[in-house]
Parts: C-alpha cells; structure tokens; sequence
C-alpha cells in the first residue's frame, strides 16, 4: 500500500515514459500541497490564537489563570471561574453520560431483541448528528423549564445539605446543571454508539465459551466483554468530553451566563466557550480582546490535552 | 431406590448470581430507556413544534418587520446552501488530497504524523476556528480570502471548511484502506503507473465511501453556529446568492430567534430546527446506504 | 424521470425564493449595531426603499458589536445607544456620532400578582441589581407601593451578556442615582454585573424575563411593549413614579438642550425642574466614517432618517419621541451630518 512495494517495482516490464513520470510527480506534489495546507491550518490556528492572546499574556502573565475578577470597564481580567466552569460542566456531563452511554451499549449489543437492536441503533446514529443549536432550543424551552420545576427542587430537597446541590433561586431555568445535563445529551448518542460497536466486536467465541463455563449474564459481560474494551470504551468517554469541553453554543443558551462562580450547580455560571460567543463582538477595549484571546489559547489546550489523553489510552490499552 | 429428581433451579450461592445478573440487566435497560426517553423527547419536541411552522410563506419569505406577524427563512435556506457549497469547494480536494497522500504515497511515518494532526485539528473548538477565521479573513486589511474586510460567506464557508477537513480526510483514509491490495498489485502487474493505479482504480473503488464521508461532513457543517457567529454574522433580510456578501443562516436564524420573547419567531425557530434535523437525518440516512452500498462493492 | 423531477423540483425552488431575492447593487447599504433602535430601523427599511431605492441590510448584534463592526470597516453604519469612549473614538478614526432616534430604557418585570406598573425608585434598583434585595416582598419595595401584595417570590435581576448600549444607558442611570453602584460597578456597554443571569441582545432579556417568574431586567420599550411584558414606573428628581411613554420621554430631553461638541449626550435622571421626565431616558446614534464608499448614499439615509424618519407613522408605535423635541440636537446633528462627504 506504501512507496515501493517491491512487488510493485518488479512488476513493471517496461520502463515508464514521460507521462508517467510527469503524472506522478503531479500526483505526488499536489497530494502533499494539500496535505502541506491542512498541516498549515492547524499550525496557523495555533499561531494566530496566541499571537492574538500576546498582549494579553504579556499583561497578565500566568496570573490570568488563578484570578477571578471579569470586569471589562475596568480592563480586570481573570479566568479562573471561566476555566473552573468549563471543566465543572464537562466533566459533569461526563459523569452522566458516561454510564448512560455503556447501559446503552450493552443494551443494544446484549440485551435488546434484534428488532428494537436495528431501529433504536440507526435512532442514536442520527441522534448524534443533532446540531448543537437545535440541543439548545429544546433546553431552553423544554428542558430548563422542567428542571428549574421538578428535577432541581426534588434534588434540593433530597441533596440539598451538600452545598453543590444547594437550592438556588425560586425558579432558576438556566444555570450550570441544566447545561450539564444539555451536554449529556449531545454526547450521549456519540458516545454509546461507539461503545455499541465496541461491545459488538468482542468475538463471540470468548462470550459464548464463559457463558459456557457457568458465568451469568452479567459476569460475562463484567469478565469478557469489559475488559477487552476498556481502552476503547475510556476513549470514546474522553471524546465527548472534548466535544463539550468546547460547546459554546448550546452552553450559552442554557448557563445564565454569569460568574462568579456559586457553590452550588443550581446557579447560573459561564464557561469560557459561552463567555467568547457573547462577548467577543462587542468587547469594550482591545484588552479585552485580547483577554478573550487569551481564553481562547487556555481552551484551544484543554482540548488539546484532552484529545492526547484520549489517544494515550487507547494506545495504552490496545496491547 | 428412586434418586431425588433433578432440578434446574439454581439455589444458593447460583441463585444469588442469576439475581445479580438480573439486576445488571434490569438497571441496563433502565438507564438506556431514561436517556433514549430523553432523546426521544426531543426529536417529538421538535417535530411537534415545528411541524406546525412549516408552510408555503415559511419556505419563501424573509424575515417579516419587527413585531409583525408571518415571515420565513428563505434567505437563512439560501444562506446555509451557500455555505456548505463553499465549504466542501474547500474541504472535499484537500481531505481527498490529503488522505490519499497519507495513505499512498507518504511514508509510514509521515503517514502517522497527518493522521495525528488531523485529529488534532478535529478536536478543536469549533468558536476557536471562527476567531480564527475572523482574524485571518475579516479583521486583517490584507484579506487572505475573505474579499476584502467585511464578513461573507466566502469567510463563513472556509470556517466551516475547516470543520469538514479531519471528517473528510478520516472517512477517505478508511474507506481507501478496505481496497483490498490486490486491486493494485494487478494493476501494477500490468504496468500502470503509480498515478494511473490511484486515479483509475484506487479513487474509483472508493468513490461511494468518499461521498458518504463528504455526505456526513456536509451534514455536521450545516448544522454549525459558532463558525458563523464572527464570519456571516452581519446579513440582510433578504435572499442573497452572492458568496461576497454576508448571508442568513439557518443555525444562527434558530440562536437568535430562540432566545426571542416572541411566540411567532419561536415557532419560526422550532420551523428551522425541524427543517434542519430532517436536511440532516436525510444526509445521514442517505450517506449510510452510500457506505452499505460501496462495502458491498468492495466485497466487505 | 426521477432526475428530470429533481431537476424541475430545484428550478422551482429558486423561482420561488426568486420572490423575496434582494436588489444587491451599489444600492445596498449596511448596517449593525444596536438592538435598542433595530425596531425602528426595521420601520424605516421599507419607506427608504421606496423613497431612494436603497436596500437596508441591519443586523442588530449590540451596540459593541456595532462600533467594532464600524472600526473595522465592516459595514457602512453602525448603531449604537453608547457614546464612543476616547479609546474607541481614536480607533475609529474619522468617525461622527450623529444622535438620531429617541427613546427610552423600561424595567420590565415578570411577577405575578404585582400592580400593572409596579413603583420602583433608583436606590431601590439599584438594591435590586447590586444582589442585596432578594425577594419581591422585601420591605423597600412593599413601601413604594402600598396595598400591593406582593409575593415571596425570588427577584432574578436579568442583564445582557453582549455588549450593549441599553446597558450603558441603564448602568448610567443607576450610577447617578446611587453612589454604591458608581463604586462597585459603574457606567460601561459591558458591566460587571454582581447578580442575576445574563441573556444576549433585547430581545433575549425579554424572552428570559417572560420565563422566569420572578424576573426583573431593563429593556428598550418597544420590546417591552411588543412582547407585553410589564414595565415600572420609576421615580423621577421631582418625585413623581412615571412609566416610559412619548411625552414623558420628550420631557426628559427638553431638560437637556445643550450638545457638547461630540454630540455626547446623557439625558437620565433629569433635574427636578423636569417634573414630567422619565428618568431613564436616551438618545441613540448613528456612526459612519467621513468619507468612505457609501458616504453620498448616508448622507441622504440619515438625513431622511433625522427629518422624515421620525414622523410619527415611524415612531409613535415604538415609542420613539421626535428628535426635533430638542431643537439644538437636531442642529447638531443636521451639522455633523455635513461633515460627512463622499470620497473624492
């Protein structure tokens, strides 16, 4: 498949005329033009994101990452609740989605009667191709209404000594819980139909031969099928966690849009994704901008890292 | 002497490991039931809502004056066509270039080394790339490729390139590995050139996989907002062809209309995410015969 | 056949939104900018056309959003109800701010039990959106408005998350009268607001005072009339609890009739001698660039608007007063439009 497979070279019996070598010189430079460019895209996006964050870099220093004062008039600037909330309503949706998204999986793969298998899997596929801003829509008006009336307060009530769930305002609609559970619907499809095909490409010799040996059901799947996925099923988790980490459009429409940041995730809060897509048009000076810049550079990272740390795992556990 | 009579049932230590099993089961089910209610849920709101939208006016006007009632996302219809024209003019040559440079002529390393940063660049943000893209097409005064400084289409497309690129490339990469090797041996053997093997045999044998990654890419694209918000933000209420000019969209139409206080532009907006879930699930549905299909080509 | 159909199908389509296509010519004129005076604007787009042929394309993303758009050359005007700050003046360069439409800010509400026009004071306000009145039966408030009952109801104080020029003109408001919110928040299109849930644009801060029971946010008048959200009626210097409303708005202007030499006005919390002032009101304007591609075709539009654009077929609906209430805006404005001539 790769440059010069000996099979290949032997094969030719005659020696190639010009048109040949012409055609695959051009092949071969414009691929690798192209492949050149999109390497270029990835390369400028950095540059031009931190080039744009300098200033503010230059001002803020390292600083930014622990202050929490966002005060545009005053030309304050500080992430800290930014990045606490990206990470806060992510890595909640993850807690969420993630059992979700492998009861899915193995329902689908395990336990469903093959009719329901078929239609419910194709219904999740297209699921996952839900736009963002659609997921939005229906949280503002049908989910956040429904929270804010019946999930929150039956929370509160049984929750509501911790200070995490402590009951916020009389009838808050938007607030960090309610983007959480925003963002677990949008992974959710990605993500259990991922684990779907994992599940289903676990041989059946080694499920049928511990079933074989007395395991139930469940010891099967905790023993057999588990196991030989987990990297995958870790991986596939961390993607949607990339996915909401940057999230702005969906998050902005249900979060309040507000810091600082409460104890409690009945409250309003602000994400950095949510914070660029309101304030980035109309930022007041050009240290604002560049703030935002800024947080844009911290969020291009997180993602950044989150992503090595999904393909690390896979590698890891696919010895 | 009769022996006691055999009994399937499981006691004891067995019957509480059935019980356990079932319980699993049981809680399987159910945390799948919640989450597919939920989703459920939803596409019932959408189609109940917006179904109600829909009409002749809907599909062919702008939007109506301030406060007044009627009106529809002609141009916001026109706009997203536009937008995911100029994307895949953008990303559809480059992913296909890229991912056959990747997987036929590059060395392995290399090889591995594009696979990575396309997945880096998958992973980005997608407000990130319309920063970007601002900087890059419309704020600079020596535009690159935004037709001077003012938002466009041209600008929004390539943002929303830029989004397809990795989709595009990674489907290409994958379906152009199922060609099975012995299609280009034999056809080496019988002394094609190299291009000649990829243009006449490889790419042929791959068209329906590429499509379908093109296919869901453009579906993914379509449904974009945060690309626009800085690049095709500032349009008219009218319809527009011209890719210079900033245009409607259908996802920002839905972004703003849905945080309105007016009912008419809520139903508007349930109009349009019914309108775009449907372009969307017809793509993708469409895109998965496409894939079913070419497997069945390539003998998969 | 089935391509022939989807052939005739496509061609249909695009005769059909071949009906609402726009005249993009030389013609087209753009705009962005403020939320506060896209209403009004929206009035005026049909009229121009008419009268010079002149396609309006407005996108109202924020004042902020407008005077970045304006700097940056994007657009041939921006609108905006902030007055340029120095740094934005000297970013814009050979920018005017023309003053052209008049209105009012309201603080609309969403309580259920309370009066039509609930009675509200400056310092109280300012309580409210500061975060240190949380509930709508607090005793500040039950004493502004005898034998109203109002319920324990939660206050949610909602703001705009964009930038915006009703906030200025909001926050410009608060800080005259309250010397606490000058301190800890002060006059910007982008506060620091201490409290509540931000919601972007008017007409978003409508749609989340409508869902959200026990909401207190401020608004233009015109979104809050148009959506029936209720307002209230704010005290004024002369001690009066007045709702925004055409005369009442007029009446705060005439207090004003001096214009600073960049056309810079703040009309809020007029002076006692103003007894039938709203307190909370504000003039909004036009930015263009002296010379640039469209200055001619600008020139005419904003004198149209500035003359024949407020007559009240326009403006009364949306209560919008005259600018000719204050002769000497008008003037003003009338000569800074002047200055603003086509490219050579």
């Amino acid at each position: 498949m790769n440059a010069g497979s000996l099979t290949a070279r032997a094969a030719l019996p005659r020696s190639r005329g010009l048109g040949d070598r012409l055609g695959d010189r051009l092949l071969h430079g414009l691929t690798a033009l192209a492949t050149l460019l999109a390497l270029l895209v990835v390369a400028a996006i950095v540059w031009r994101v931190a080039d744009g964050a300098w200033p503010a870099i230059r001002l803020f220093k390292l600083g930014f990452l622990w202050h929490d004062v966002w005060n545009a008039p005053l030309d304050r600037f500080g992430a800290r609740d930014l990045i606490v909330g990206t990470l806060v309503t992510s890595f909640g949706a993850m807690l969420l989605s993630a059992p979700l998204s492998i009861a899915i999986g193995l329902f689908l793969s395990e336990l469903a009667p093959p009719a329901i298998r078929t239609s419910v899997g194709t219904l999740i596929d297209m699921l996952a191709a839900v736009p963002s801003v659609v997921v939005g829509l229906w949280g503002i008006y049908v989910l956040a209404p429904f929270d804010a009336r019946h999930v929150q307060p039956l929370l509160g009530s049984i929750l509501g000594w911790i200070p995490v769930f402590a009951h916020g305002g009389d009838h808050v609609e938007s607030t960090v819980f309610t983007a959480m559970v925003v963002l677990t619907i949008m992974t959710v499809p990605i993500t259990s139909s991922i684990c779907r095909e994992l599940f289903l490409g676990v041989p059946s010799e080694l499920e049928q031969g511990a079933i074989a040996l007395g395991a139930t059901r469940w010891e099967m799947v905790r023993t057999v099928v588990v196991p030989s996925v987990r990297g995958g099923v870790v991986a596939a988790v961390i993607l949607g966690l990339g996915r909401s980490l940057g999230e702005a459009i969906a998050v902005t429409q249900v979060i309040g849009n507000f810091i600082p940041l409460r104890a409690s995730i009945f409250e309003p809060g602000d994400t950095i994704a949510s914070r660029l897509a309101n304030q980035y048009q109309g930022a007041v000076s050009s240290t604002q901008i560049a703030a935002l810049v800024y947080l844009a550079l911290i969020l291009l990272a997180i993602t950044f890292v989150t992503n090595l740390a999904a393909r690390r795992v896979v590698e890891r556990f696919e010895r | 002497m009769t022996p006691a009579p055999l009994s399937l049932e499981a006691t004891g230590r067995t019957r509480r490991r059935l019980l356990v099993s079932r319980a699993a089961e049981a809680a399987a089910v159910g945390a799948a039931a919640v989450a597919l209610g939920a989703l459920g849920v939803l596409i019932w709101s959408v189609g109940s809502r917006g179904a109600g939208a829909l009409g002749w006016s809907f599909f062919t006007k702008g939007p109506a004056l301030f406060g007044q009632a009627g009106g529809g996302i002609a141009p916001a219809l026109v706009g997203t066509l536009l937008l995911v024209g100029v994307a895949t003019a953008f990303a559809l040559p480059v992913g296909v270039l890229t991912a056959l440079y990747a997987n036929e002529l590059a060395p392995r390393r290399v090889a591995r080394q594009v696979r990575l940063w396309l997945d880096v660049l998958n992973g980005f943000p997608s407000i990130v790339i319309g920063i970007f893209v601002f900087a890059l097409c419309v704020q600079t005064s020596l535009p690159v490729i935004g037709w001077g400084r003012h938002q466009s289409a041209i600008a929004g497309g390539f943002a929303l390139s830029i989004i397809m690129l990795p989709l595009v490339s990674r489907a290409t990469m994958e379906v152009l590995s199922l060609v099975p090797h012995d299609l280009r041996e034999a056809s080496y053997a019988l002394g094609v050139s190299r291009w000649q093997t990829v243009v006449r045999v490889v790419v042929p044998a791959s068209l329906g996989g590429i499509l379908t990654g093109t296919t869901l890419a453009v579906a993914r694209a379509a449904g974009e907002t945060a690309p626009l918000l800085f690049t095709c933000a500032l349009a008219g209420q009218a319809v527009d062809w011209n890719p210079t000019h900033s245009v409607q969209s259908i996802p920002l139409t839905i972004f703003q209309y849905s945080e309105s206080a007016d009912s008419n532009l809520h139903r508007q907006a349930w109009g349009a995410a019914f309108v775009l879930i449907v372009a969307v699930l017809l793509t993708s549905l469409g895109a998965r015969l496409l894939l079913d299909r070419s497997r069945r080509k390539l003998g998969t | 056949m089935t391509r022939r159909l989807i052939i005739l199908t496509a061609a249909a389509a695009l005769a059909a939104t071949g009906a609402a296509t726009a005249a993009t010519t030389d013609t087209t004129i753009t705009g962005a900018g403020s939320t506060f005076v896209a209403p009004l604007v929206s009035a005026w787009t049909p009229a121009l056309g008419k009268a010079f042929g002149y396609t309006i394309q407005y996108s109202p993303v924020g004042s902020g959003a407008g005077i970045a758009a304006i700097t940056n050359h994007q657009v041939d005007f921006g609108a905006s109800d902030a007055p340029l700050t120095p740094d934005q003046r000297a970013a814009c360069g050979d920018c005017v701010q023309i003053p052209w439409a008049l209105s009012a800010t309201a603080v609309a509400y969403d309580v259920p039990g309370a009066p039509a026009h609930l009675r509200l004071d400056g310092p109280t306000i300012a309580r409210i959106f500061l975060g240190q009145i949380t509930k709508w039966n607090d005793p500040a408030i039950r004493k502004l408005n005898p034998g109203a009952s109002m319920p324990a109801l939660g206050i949610t104080p909602v703001f705009r998350s964009d930038g915006s020029g009703t906030s200025y003109n909001f926050t410009d408001y608060l800080a005259s009268v309250s010397p606490a919110w000058k301190a800890k928040v002060g006059v910007s299109t982008q506060p620091a607001f201490p409290a509540g849930q931000g919601a972007k644009g008017s007409s978003g801060v409508a749609g989340l005072i409508s869902r959200t029971p026990g909401a207190i946010g401020y608004v233009d008048v015109a979104y809050a009339t148009a959506n029936h959200i209720r307002f209230a009626a704010v005290r004024n210097a002369a001690g009066k609890f007045l709702y925004p409303s055409l005369r009442r708005i007029e009446a705060a202007a005439a207090a004003f009739p001096k214009v600073p030499a960049g056309n810079e006005m703040h009309i809020v919390n007029a002076p006692k001698s103003a007894a039938l002032a709203y307190p909370i009101s504000t003039y909004t304007y036009v930015i263009v660039h002296r010379s640039s591609t469209h200055a001619a075709q600008l020139r005419k539009l904003i004198f149209w608007a500035l003359t024949q654009g407020q007559q009240p077929q326009y403006t009364a609906k949306l209560t919008f007063a005259p600018l000719s209430t204050v002769r000497s805006v008008l003037v003003a404005a009338e000569k800074t439009l002047k200055t603003v001539r086509p490219a050579a």
